[in-house]
């Protein structure tokens, strides 16, 4: 499929059916592709009329996974492409909208990483480690899978549709 | 993006960012902010009323200079509209439990200098 053109997965012709499908992008592992890929999440979640609150939330989220990438992931993570796929299923009674960012770098599964301890006072908090607390706490589900070489990290919203 | 300020009185600084605290954001904004936090006030004011986005790099340079102010005696808080996305940022990590967070401006700057 080509970069950036939408696949509906069902049928077109129906209300429903325009909202579901992916969509795809590929970006380069910097900042300024970073924002370019909440620009595009932002634009795609309006198409398809994902909520506004959730779309907030998947930019955040969407944002701390490619700071990570770009942060911890090595070389080899910096110098591939960075593939993104957005996703949006409509269920009997809620839609969800998913998004699958796979890179190239050193593997890393979030999902063994312990909840950080917030601190209660601000001499005791540490600067870094927030990335992870918000992704999780944006988040409502989070899946993790190593193939190929490439880490394929997928999290997700879910709205209630009725 | 951009950055600016003005003082208050003697003790008080307000300091307004806009924009997005993203990475680029936060790379463009994070050692002016250093430099107008470093200023021997009281109080400092950050105003992200006009943010639009707040990630965990730009969090990070928040802790930072609330720290540094603490660190002199004195208080940093911040402005923050309710409902906003910046919001959520703060309290999906914490940190509006750590630096204090105003809706409007006028009591932020009472607090700051209390």
């Amino acid at each position: 499929m080509p970069k950036g053109q939408q696949s509906p997965d069902r049928p077109a012709g129906t209300e429903r059916s325009a909202l579901a499908g992916i969509d795809e992008l590929t970006i380069g592992a910097n900042g300024a592709e970073a924002r370019r890929a909440s620009e595009w999440l932002d634009t795609t979640c309006r198409r398809r009329n994902v909520p506004q609150a959730l779309v907030e939330r998947l930019a955040l989220c969407l944002h701390e996974v490619l700071a990570n990438v770009i942060a911890h992931g090595g070389s080899s993570a910096l110098s591939a492409p960075i593939r993104l796929q957005f996703e949006v299923r409509l269920e009997q009674d809620c839609g969800k909208a998913s998004v699958t960012v796979s890179d190239a770098g050193i593997a890393f599964n979030p999902l063994f990483v312990p909840n950080k301890i917030l601190p209660k006072t601000l001499d005791k908090a540490s600067a870094g480690g927030l990335g992870l607390v918000m992704i999780r706490r944006c988040s409502d589900w989070l899946d993790y899978r190593h193939e190929d070489g490439h880490n394929h990290l997928t999290f997700g919203a879910r709205w209630n549709t009725r | 993006m951009s950055i600016s300020y003005d003082d208050i009185g003697d003790n008080l600084r307000r300091i307004v960012i806009t924009g997005r605290l993203d990475m680029p954001g936060t790379d463009s904004v994070a050692s002016t902010l250093g430099e107008l936090i470093a200023a021997p006030k009281k109080g400092v004011v950050v105003d992200l009323s006009s943010l639009k986005f707040l990630a965990s790099i730009g969090i990070r340079a928040l802790i930072t200079s609330a720290k540094a102010v603490q660190q002199r005696g004195g208080k940093m808080v911040l402005v923050v509209n309710g409902g906003s996305s910046v919001l959520m940022s703060l309290e999906a990590t914490g940190v509006d439990q750590l630096i204090p967070v105003f809706r409007n401006a006028a009591d932020a700057e009472r607090a700051a200098v209390a």
